[in-house]
């Protein structure tokens, strides 16, 4: 049966380079505060293409954790 | 002493440790937790790696190596220079996108990617007409998704990336042969299995720089 071939460079430039999960370089290098992250996700496997975005949620459990306890994020001047 | 960590992609938490090849000269890839996820790490220097061939074929050989590892795993592929400062630096962002990570995890369970690109290799008019008469139906039929991916040429009458389960992977081979095997006058390029790259889309930034685009 036919088996696919995974050498090709021109393949693996084409995922490697312009898919996959992208890091912002400044949440990479500094320890920012959750509130202050940004998470965007397009669902792609479900039959509708739905566009989430995260943060709202996030910075509801974050606010959540922050009353709870005494957690306190650095937070980077905007 | 550098202890800034390259990323190759996220697993369910998981301890994995494996010798091979990584990005800027690392000999071993090994893991980090946050709660159930682990991010699939190597050692480096600079957190800007410099994007070579071979730079990025090995980003690629890691995740085809744990994509495939025992059994295989299911990994939620990064884009190639993800390097972080540190650990520190890297939980943080796991922790900020966990609910994106794990839900994209369980979306993509059990699943590899797979390449198809039906190119037309003869003088035969009709070639698209054929490939437009349902060609790749077994393919959809055996697959869990497909994304369309651009015609650059017009040779090219099929350029497509299919999301497979790996319970299913006979059954797209066979599909792929009964096409080779049906149409002597198209050359049909087989990829992969890649992890789900084209099934997964998540960018994770700060507000500080939305507010900067």
């Amino acid at each position: 049966m036919a088996q696919p071939d995974s050498s090709s460079l021109a393949e693996v430039l084409d995922r490697v380079l312009d898919k996959g999960v992208v890091v912002d370089a400044y949440a990479r290098i500094s320890l920012v505060g959750i509130e202050i992250l940004t998470v965007e996700a397009r669902v792609v496997v479900a039959s509708v293409d739905t566009f989430l975005h995260y943060a709202e949620e996030i910075a509801k459990i974050e606010q959540a954790e922050l009353t709870a306890g005494a957690e306190a994020a650095p937070t980077p001047e905007a | 002493m550098s202890n800034k960590l390259y990323t190759y992609g996220i697993v369910e938490q998981e301890g994995l440790e494996l010798d091979v090849e990584g990005v800027g000269g690392a000999e071993s890839i090994y893991t980090v937790d946050y709660r159930a996820l682990s991010a699939v790490v190597s050692d480096i220097d600079t957190t800007d790696p410099e994007r070579t061939d071979d730079a990025v074929e090995a980003h690629n050989d890691v995740l085809q190596r744990v994509l495939e590892y025992d059994g295989g795993r299911t990994i939620v592929p990064m884009s190639f220079g993800m390097a972080f400062k540190n650990g520190r630096t890297l939980k943080g962002v796991l922790r900020g996108a966990q609910r994106a990570l794990r839900s994209t995890l369980n979306d993509i369970d059990s699943t590899v990617e797979l390449g198809v690109k039906v190119i037309d290799s003869g003088e035969d008019e009709t070639a698209e007409e054929i490939a437009q008469a349902g060609m790749t139906d077994r393919l959809s039929e055996a697959s869990i998704n497909e994304t369309e991916n651009d015609l650059f040429s017009d040779r090219l009458i099929v350029n497509k990336s299919y999301l497979v389960d790996r319970e299913h992977r006979d059954e797209f081979d066979a599909a792929i042969d009964t096409i080779r095997s049906a149409h002597d006058d198209v050359t049909v390029q087989y990829t992969g299995p890649w992890p789900p790259y084209n099934f997964v889309d998540i960018h994770i930034g700060t507000d500080q720089q939305r507010g900067g685009r």
